[in-house]
Formats: C-alpha cells, sequence, structure tokens
C-alpha cells in the first residue's frame, strides 16, 4: 500500500476532499443541464449513460432542463400521463427509491445522495379533471403565481422521525390504518407505507453497497469508516438513531428523500434537535467538537437547506447554544451555498450575530443570512395566535417560518405582482374616456385591483386544498407532522392543526416608483401629458422622445432614498395590500398572511408586465422583494435602505426581507464587522424580519459574469438563498452584477 | 439661521469615526493637493459638473441656458464651462444626470433633516455625524450650527481638518466636537509647499495646539507616491505625532485623550470628478502604494509608541 494514500486524514482534509467532489459534481450540472436559478440542492446527476432529459417546471415555479433515469418509468394512473393520489404517488415513489443506485463516499462519515427530482416524472403535474379554468382569466390578468399545485414550503418535526425512526414510523401508519376506516385515509396510508418502504430498501442496499466497499478498500482509516457506515445505517432501517452521527444519518436520508420527491426539505432548528444527540455523546465522550462539525458538514455538503440557529424558545429565553456555532463552524469550512440563517433578537447571544458577519467577511459567500426573530414571532401572534406559538415557528426556507410539523402555509409559494397590478389599473384609468386621468383616478383602480387579486389568490388557494391531496400529497412531510397519521388526512387537507397561507406582494419599488415619477412628472411639473405617457408606455419608450421621457421619469425620487413621495407611495403600497390580505380569510376560511418578497422570480413576473412609468422597459425584470431599486440613492446607503424596508414590512409574521449588496471597499475591519452588525440589529429594532446580505469581491464577480468557469466556486447570496455563480442564468448574474455595481 | 455650500451628505459612512455615521461635506478648501479625491469640495462656490459618458446628446440643455453654455454641433453636445453662469436651468431638463449641479446652499435646518434620518443606527453602533469637506474650518459658524444642534440631539460629532484655517475658527467648533481627525501630509516645508500649494506653519500650529487640548485627535497621513511615501517623511510626521503626545501627556489631566495615527493609501477613485468639473488630474500616473509598503510605514509609527491603522 502507498504510505501516502495510507496516511491518516484529518477532518479539514476530509472535508477539502468533500468540497472538491462537490464541485465536480456542480460543473457536471453546469455542462449537462445548465444553469439552474434557484438553491442549489445537493443533487448529483444519474450515471452517464442512464440520463433522459426533460422541460419542466421546478417546485419554485422555474422552468429547467431535468436529467431522469433512462431506465425508470413511472406507471401513470390517469389517461392524461399523470401520476395522481396518495397510492400511485408513494407506489412510483417506492419504485424509483428501489432503482435508485447507491452512493457512498468513503471520506465522509454519512452515506446517500439523490440523483433525479421525481416531481420531473410526474407530467402533468395537475390532474386536469380539476378544472380551474374559471380562475384562468384572472390569474392572468394579474400574472399571479396563484400557488394551485403549490408543494412542500412547510417544515416538519424532526424529533418525530428521531424518536421513531422508519421502524416505528411504519408501525405507526399501521396502527392509525386500523382506526381510520375511511377511503381518504386507507390511500393515505397506502402512499406513506410506500414511502416508508421505499426508504428502508434505500438505505439498506446502501449499507450493503457500504459493507462491499470496506472489503477492497485498502485504506485503513477510510475502510473503517466505510464499515461505521454499513453498521449505521443497518441499523437505522429500523431503528431510531442513537448518537449524534446516527442522527445526522437519519437527518440526511429524511432529507434527500424530501427533495428527491417534491424538492422539499426544509430543516428549521437543527441546532435545537441535534442538540440531545450532542450533549449525550460529548458526556459519554464518543464526540468532540471537531467531529460534530465534520459530521454536519458531511450533511450539508449533500443538503444545503434552510436552517435556523439560535432563537427564543417557547418562553422567549434564548435557545443559543454551542451546536449553534459548530453549525456556523462547518457551513465556513465548506464554503458552498448552504442556506444557514442566524437569529437575532433582544435575548438572542449578540455574539452568534457577530460570529456571523465574521464569516460573511471571512468567506464572501452571502452565508449567513440573519433573521429578526423577535419581530416575525410578534407579527406572527397578531394573527390572532399565542406569542409562544409565534416563536415556535422556525426559519425553514427562502424567507419564510413555520411551525415545525404543525403548520401548513404553502410559502413563499403565491405571488401577486403588484407592477403587473398596477399596470392594469393604470392601463384601465388611461382607456377611459368618461374619466380625467389624475393620480387619484390611477391609485383608487389600483387599490380596487389589488383586493381583486388577493379575492381571486384566496379562491384559489381553496381550491388548491380542496383537491392537492389528490393530485399530489405531501407524503414526505406528512411523515413527519403531527397530525397526518393519526388524522389519515394530507397535510394539505386538514392533516395538521394550523393553516397560515403566505401570499406575497411583490414588485413593491417598480410601482411606488412609478407613482412619485407620474405625480412629478405629470401632475406637479406637467411635463408630460396622461396621452403622451400612454404612448410612451405602449411603445416602450421608443425613439429618442421616448427615451428621454424614459430617463426624466426614472430622475425622480425613489423609494429608499428617504423622505420621497416614493417612500410614501411604498408605505401606503404596503399598507393596502396588507389590509386586502388581512381583511378576511379566504372563502372556506383559511387565514392568509402577507409578506413582500419575489424570490428570484422578479426575472420571472417581469416578463408579464409592459413598460412602467418609473422608467423600467417592457418585460425587463420588476423589483427585488421589498427593496428599493439598485441606484436608489447616489450613495446607496445601506441605512437608509434598512429604514425603507423597515417601514414597508407587513408585520404579521410573515417576512419583506432586505437584501444588501456590499462592495469589497467594507474591509472586514472591527469597525466594518461592528458596522454591519449594528446595522443588522437597528433594521430589527426598526420593523425590519430578515437580512440577507451579499459582500462581493467586484472584478471577480464581472470576471465570473464573463466566464463563470474562471471561478466555479464563487457563491453568491441571490435572494433568500445563495447559489454557485456559475449555475445562474446569465440574466440572473446580470442581477447580481447590476446590484454591485450601482453601489458605485 | 447659518447656511452654506454643501456638496454631499453621505450616509452610512464607517471609517470616519466610530461606528456608523453622515458625513456632511462643505465645500471650500485653501489647500490645492494635487491628489485630492473630494475635487468638488475645493471651491467655495457652486460649479456645474459635466459627466460626458452619461450624455445622450438630446441638446434640451442647449434651449435652456441662458449664456449659450451649450452647444450641440454634429450631433454631440459640447459644455462651454467658461461661459456657465452656473443658473442651473440646464440640470432641470438634463434627463441623463450628466449635468449636476456641484453645491447647494443648505440651512443647518436642511442638513439636520437628512443627518437625524440615521439617529436609530448611531445609537446601536456608537456612531454619529462627521464634518468633512472642503475644509470645515473655513465655515465655521455654519458648521458650527450642525455640530451645535448634533449635540444638542446627544450624538457624537467629529470634524475632518486639513488644518489649513485660522485656529480660531478651529477653535470655535472644538467645544462641540468630540473627535478632530486631522491630515498631516508633509512636515518638511518646502515639499508641503510643493505638492499642496501651500506651506505647513499654521498647520503644524494648529495640530500644536489642538495637542494641547483634551481633545481625542486622529491624525491622518494620506500616503501619495512622489509626496510623502518614504520612509523618511513619513518618519518625520511619526515624530512629530509622537511630540504631540509627550506633550499632551505632560499637560497633566488631559492626557487621557488619544492621539492615534491612521495611514491611508492613496487611491485614484476620484478622477471621474476631475473630468466633470473641467479640471486637470495630475494625480493620474501615480499608482496606489502597495500593501506591503504601507504595512512597512505602519510599523514606523507603532515602533515608536504611536496607536496607528492603515487602510
Amino acid at each position: 500500500m502507498d504510505v501516502v494514500t495510507a496516511k491518516e486524514l484529518t477532518y479539514q482534509e476530509r472535508i477539502e476532499r468533500l468540497r472538491a467532489t462537490k464541485m465536480r459534481h456542480t460543473e457536471e450540472k453546469w455542462r449537462d443541464i445548465g444553469v439552474l436559478d434557484m438553491d442549489d440542492h445537493g443533487l448529483i446527476l444519474p450515471p452517464v449513460g442512464s440520463r433522459r432529459y426533460v422541460q419542466v417546471i421546478s417546485g419554485s415555479g422555474v422552468p429547467m432542463k431535468d436529467a431522469l433515469f433512462a431506465d425508470f418509468t413511472p406507471k401513470s394512473n390517469h389517461p392524461s400521463g399523470g401520476i395522481f393520489g396518495a397510492r400511485a404517488c408513494g407506489e412510483n415513489f417506492h419504485a424509483l427509491l428501489e432503482m435508485h443506485p447507491t452512493y457512498v463516499d468513503p471520506v465522509s462519515s454519512l452515506a446517500g445522495c439523490y440523483m433525479v427530482n421525481f416531481l420531473s416524472y410526474r407530467q402533468p403535474a395537475w390532474n386536469p379533471d380539476f378544472d380551474f379554468s374559471h380562475l384562468k382569466v384572472e390569474h392572468e390578468l394579474y400574472g399571479l403565481h396563484h400557488g394551485i399545485g403549490a408543494v412542500q414550503h412547510f417544515c416538519q418535526d424532526m424529533t418525530i422521525g428521531f424518536t421513531l425512526g422508519w421502524g416505528g414510523i411504519l408501525a405507526k401508519i399501521k396502527k392509525y390504518r386500523m382506526i381510520n376506516r375511511d377511503e381518504e385515509a386507507q390511500e393515505l396510508y397506502d402512499g406513506l407505507e410506500h414511502f416508508v418502504l421505499g426508504m428502508q430498501t434505500w438505505i439498506e442496499k446502501t449499507a450493503r453497497a457500504a459493507r462491499e466497499m470496506a472489503e477492497v478498500e485498502e485504506h485503513p482509516q477510510l475502510r473503517e469508516n466505510l464499515i461505521q457506515i454499513a453498521d449505521m445505517n443497518d441499523r437505522l432501517i429500523a431503528s431510531p438513531p442513537q448518537t449524534f452521527r446516527e442522527a445526522c444519518q437519519w437527518m440526511l436520508w429524511y432529507q434527500l428523500a424530501g427533495k428527491m420527491y417534491n424538492m422539499g426539505g426544509s430543516l428549521g432548528r437543527i441546532d435545537q434537535f441535534l442538540y440531545p444527540f450532542y450533549v449525550r455523546d460529548v458526556e459519554r465522550a464518543i464526540l468532540n467538537d471537531e467531529e460534530a462539525i465534520f459530521h454536519l458538514a458531511c450533511h450539508f455538503v449533500m443538503d444545503t437547506s434552510y436552517t435556523q440557529l439560535g432563537g427564543p424558545d417557547a418562553s422567549g429565553n434564548d435557545s443559543t447554544n454551542r451546536l449553534s456555532y459548530l453549525v456556523l463552524e462547518a457551513v465556513h469550512r465548506l464554503k458552498i451555498p448552504v442556506n444557514v440563517g442566524v437569529s437575532v433578537g433582544e435575548k438572542v447571544d449578540p455574539a452568534l450575530l457577530r460570529r456571523g458577519v465574521e464569516i460573511l467577511f471571512e468567506d464572501k459567500t452571502g452565508i449567513p443570512k440573519f433573521l429578526g426573530v423577535d419581530r416575525t414571532s410578534e407579527g406572527f401572534a397578531r394573527n390572532g395566535y399565542p406569542p409562544a406559538l409565534g416563536r415556535e415557528r422556525a426559519y425553514s426556507g427562502c424567507h419564510w417560518c413555520a411551525l415545525p410539523g404543525r403548520e401548513y402555509t404553502v410559502n413563499d409559494c403565491v405571488k401577486i405582482n403588484l407592477a403587473r397590478v398596477f399596470e392594469v389599473a393604470l392601463q384601465e384609468m388611461l382607456a377611459d374616456t368618461s374619466v380625467t386621468p389624475s393620480m387619484a383616478a390611477v391609485w383608487g383602480r389600483f387599490e380596487r385591483h389589488v383586493r381583486r387579486s388577493v379575492a381571486v389568490v384566496a379562491t384559489g388557494l381553496d381550491f388548491h386544498i380542496d383537491h392537492m391531496y389528490r393530485v399530489f400529497p405531501e407524503l414526505h412531510l406528512d411523515l413527519l407532522c403531527h397530525g397526518p397519521i393519526e388524522r389519515g388526512r394530507d397535510a394539505s387537507h386538514g392533516g395538521v392543526e394550523y393553516v397560515n397561507l403566505c401570499v406575497d406582494g411583490s414588485g413593491l419599488a417598480t410601482v411606488a416608483d412609478s407613482f412619485a415619477a407620474l405625480e412629478k412628472n405629470l401632475e406637479l411639473e406637467t411635463r408630460y401629458t396622461w396621452g403622451q405617457m400612454r404612448q410612451f408606455l405602449a411603445s416602450d419608450w421608443d425613439g429618442p422622445e421616448g427615451e428621454r421621457a424614459r430617463l426624466m421619469m426614472r430622475k425622480t425620487a425613489r423609494y429608499g432614498s428617504g423622505g420621497s413621495r416614493a417612500d410614501e407611495y411604498a408605505v401606503r403600497i404596503s399598507n393596502i395590500f396588507t389590509a386586502a390580505v388581512k381583511e378576511k380569510p379566504t372563502p372556506h376560511g383559511y387565514n392568509m398572511i402577507p409578506g413582500l418578497f419575489s424570490w428570484a422570480a422578479n426575472l420571472l413576473l417581469g416578463k408579464d408586465v409592459g413598460a412602467t412609468p418609473n422608467g423600467r422597459h417592457a418585460h425587463a425584470m420588476i423589483s427585488h422583494g421589498p427593496n428599493p431599486d439598485p441606484g436608489f440613492r447616489k450613495d446607496a446607503a445601506p441605512t437608509a435602505l434598512a429604514l425603507a424596508v423597515a417601514a414597508v414590512q407587513p408585520g404579521y409574521g410573515n417576512t419583506a426581507p432586505m437584501q444588501v449588496d456590499f462592495d469589497p471597499g467594507v474591509s472586514g475591519s472591527q469597525e466594518s464587522i461592528d458596522s454591519i452588525a449594528a446595522l443588522i440589529r437597528t433594521h430589527f429594532d426598526l420593523g425590519g424580519t430578515q437580512v440577507n446580505i451579499n459582500i462581493l469581491d467586484k472584478k471577480r464577480l464581472l470576471e465570473a459574469h464573463e466566464d463563470p468557469s474562471r471561478h466555479p466556486g464563487l457563491v453568491v447570496r441571490v435572494t433568500g438563498f445563495s447559489a454557485f455563480f456559475g449555475s445562474l442564468s446569465p440574466e440572473m448574474r446580470q442581477m447580481v452584477v447590476d446590484r454591485i455595481l450601482s453601489q458605485e | 439661521m447659518p447656511s452654506d455650500l454643501v456638496f454631499n451628505i453621505q450616509r452610512f459612512t464607517i471609517h470616519d469615526g466610530p461606528g456608523i455615521r453622515t458625513t456632511v461635506f462643505v465645500k471650500g478648501c485653501a489647500m490645492g493637493c494635487f491628489w485630492c479625491h473630494n475635487p468638488e469640495g475645493r471651491h467655495s462656490y457652486r460649479e456645474l459638473q459635466y459627466f460626458e459618458d452619461r450624455c445622450i446628446h438630446c441638446g434640451e440643455c442647449v434651449h435652456v441656458c441662458p449664456s449659450q453654455a451649450h452647444d450641440l454641433r454634429d450631433g454631440l453636445h459640447h459644455f462651454l464651462r467658461d461661459r456657465c453662469r452656473v443658473t442651473g436651468e440646464c440640470v432641470k431638463v438634463c434627463c441623463s444626470g450628466a449635468l449636476e449641479m456641484n453645491g447647494r446652499v443648505m440651512t443647518v435646518d436642511e442638513v439636520m433633516e437628512e443627518v437625524l434620518r440615521d439617529r436609530p443606527f448611531y445609537q446601536t453602533s456608537g456612531g454619529g455625524v462627521t464634518i468633512s469637506g472642503g475644509e470645515p474650518g473655513l465655515n465655521a459658524d455654519f458648521v458650527r450650527g450642525i455640530l451645535g444642534r448634533c449635540k444638542g440631539e446627544g450624538l457624537h460629532t467629529a470634524i475632518e481638518t486639513c488644518g489649513y484655517c485660522s485656529w480660531s475658527a478651529l477653535e470655535s467648533l472644538l467645544p462641540f466636537t468630540d473627535l478632530v481627525m486631522m491630515d498631516l501630509k508633509v512636515i518638511t516645508p518646502e515639499k508641503h509647499r510643493l505638492a499642496t500649494g501651500n506651506t505647513n506653519e499654521q498647520i503644524l500650529a494648529n495640530a500644536r495646539r489642538l495637542a494641547a487640548t483634551a481633545m481625542p485627535i486622529i491624525f491622518r497621513t494620506p500616503i501619495v507616491p512622489t509626496v510623502n511615501d518614504t520612509v523618511e517623511e513619513v518618519r518625520h510626521i511619526v515624530a512629530f505625532i509622537a511630540d504631540l503626545i509627550a506633550l499632551r501627556t505632560r499637560g497633566g489631566a488631559n492626557h487621557r485623550s488619544r492621539i492615534s495615527y491612521e495611514l491611508l493609501a492613496f487611491h485614484k477613485l476620484g478622477s471621474v470628478k476631475y473630468r466633470s468639473l473641467g479640471l486637470e488630474y495630475h494625480a493620474i500616473a501615480l499608482d496606489p502604494p502597495k500593501r506591503r509598503h504601507m504595512e512597512e510605514l505602519l510599523v514606523l509609527a507603532t515602533e515608536a509608541g504611536i496607536e496607528a491603522t492603515m487602510r
């Protein structure tokens, strides 16, 4: 045996090897399936030679090319070719897991990866028997992301899995199958049983593969590791995890299955549910911090899911613990796009915020993000819930929180395109020959259409809840929620205690700036007539005159500049949107919670909107989340940004995240770290709910924009998620570049 | 109420004193440092800035200019600065932002309205307000008005001065100031005159007087190639500061107030502004000092027992 290869590898060396492997997989995805304007989920492509390709819409609504196993064809149960209902989804997913190749990296302490999206096999995604064409006219009119057919986007309670294990979950299903005898429950149990049996098969064959690899592995340390993986996974087929490492492995299996099933897999409060294992193993002296960091890194390299660190427990006391810092450290060492959020609050350990900001500067990956836990929990209570319940909500997705295992939310799936709603209102007024055009007339129509768009969404959400369980039930999340198995109901159909449906507004700055530009240039300075404006917009600012008008409209003081009319309009728009969402529940009585967030969909949403009076060209992206448009102030002052975004918060527990992009002129000095920490803390004091920060080297960014292969490891925060820059489409890359360039 | 010309109010400045700050830049400076990165602060009158690269040559400015300072020839806009009477009419109609007015007369109230917007951030970060320039000492009444109001609001205050102003003006600001950041560019008088257009007797005298007060001071040296980037010159500056520290220490009650030192690497970020003002940028051929060299110079200060940083 080669002396060099026999050398004992340190944990850090193993992490570096894992990262290198991850980069190889990522670059292969770039070459093979191209761009991906969404989270890096850790997917590894199917083996070369056994791939076939499809064009699909992702779980987050993004069109994407996807690679599937060429030799797996699911069994449809519908003339449309679709796979609908719990039984069919469970059976097919089980079959997929039966044939899914095993993956064991001898360097990692954990086994498993996922290679395909089950969603991409399920075409069509919606069962055409459940017709909602009666809603489509208004869906299209307002360019809504309506949420019908939305999957996952709520959070499991991992402790259920840690307590029961797969064997215990199976026993639980069998127990309740005997109690709930109705057809809906029986079909759900069939689906869930298939899911669990598939998981057990997958784990069992992986254990076998690890043992086979161990037999031929020459490196003693890695051979020992492979034997441990095999033994551990043999136990986990049925038993719940007993050690920290086993808990990480169990969690990874669950997350991989969620990602494969419907791109789900919100982690939630990892530093809480893993903590008992950590404490017990440390007390038994079978775990130290370095090893804990390594196991966490082995998890994150395969699953980049959303995680909250620290924050209040139900009684309001800070739950930050040693593991919170170890998770941060694991992410820091990996330097891949892991979506970790650091809690910031009155009682939260301030050292966690400071360490988070230090890592932000050191890694320049936009990680971690920061969570205004006091504001989100207080806001949630305004829906009529006890404050303690709000504190239990866990950050577990791009911009969102959910009660682990107890709340159905369709978070981040509904987007009301305020820019499109504004366009409808403006065009309606301009076309109405019976009224004299005025700001008041536009505003009145805008307000009316905002309410109408919310009403259309509400009706659609009821439709979704009525039918989703018969289309694509939440088998994965159902397993670890309180209620679905006990009641025999999918989480989307009465399986969980709380239903709080997330309704986000998008394009705030586009609309606020448009109102301000109209007011200044048409009413106050009478520079243009309404008729001229109609022409400018219809022609997309065509010709030299149009371009001059466009630039003049853009010159109007914008939302974010501070004390401007656009700032006032932004607050008014947020207020009427919030009021429209909160004034009543859906027709079936489900609570809706407003947020302001576009996710990365501001590119897609913009394609539905013609030229707008803020000088935006037709079909260009709309503004990002609740953020002012880049260039909102000459000095791009983050304090001005923080004040603006704090002022437009809907305030009911869902977020309106602030995105801040710094050029590297903000050095990593102690004073810079202190200032950024103060900026974050103050934004939350003022009512802010989440902060996403990029600190990027402009030169490196521009080089990567020109040729992504020059900096394959460059990670940027796009929005609520971070991603490898090279994975993004040219348009999405341009958005990030524009934000940085506007800092000059 | 005092009012004066302000050429910029920049929020979230984090290198102009402790914490998160707002820096108010007042117009007018008697020095003529050829590398100055704020050339728009030099003159104590309003000026038109023309950013050629932003111009779309629409000719709107030609129609409204009362002094024919704008001309459109062969479809291209030409700005004839010597004709400009700085009425600002052209700025109003310039859609592309190519024409900007440098300098706005502001009252203390107007400045305070902007400055107070970030009050929550000052409180969390221990920050406040910094008056820079230009030279605050040449706008003492106005600057004192702002500083006084800031102190009334309980804000931390700082000034950045080149020191080239009367002691009485500078001294009049001190009761309302918590920190003075003062440039010491060159000690050798003749070199100073060549680089800045002025001798440095008054600056050094002001520095000594300042050191004799209880005021916390950060002396600053922009390290500029061909001017002061040598070990020899920085040694002179360090020796001067060391003397002032010794002087303050001997002064008894004042010794607790800190005197520290910052070395700032020359950069060329202001070059675009020179063009926009019709000024020639004489530092264009200079390269920013290398980090290693900055570190060597920094060591001269720390070895002399001076608390020093660089950026």
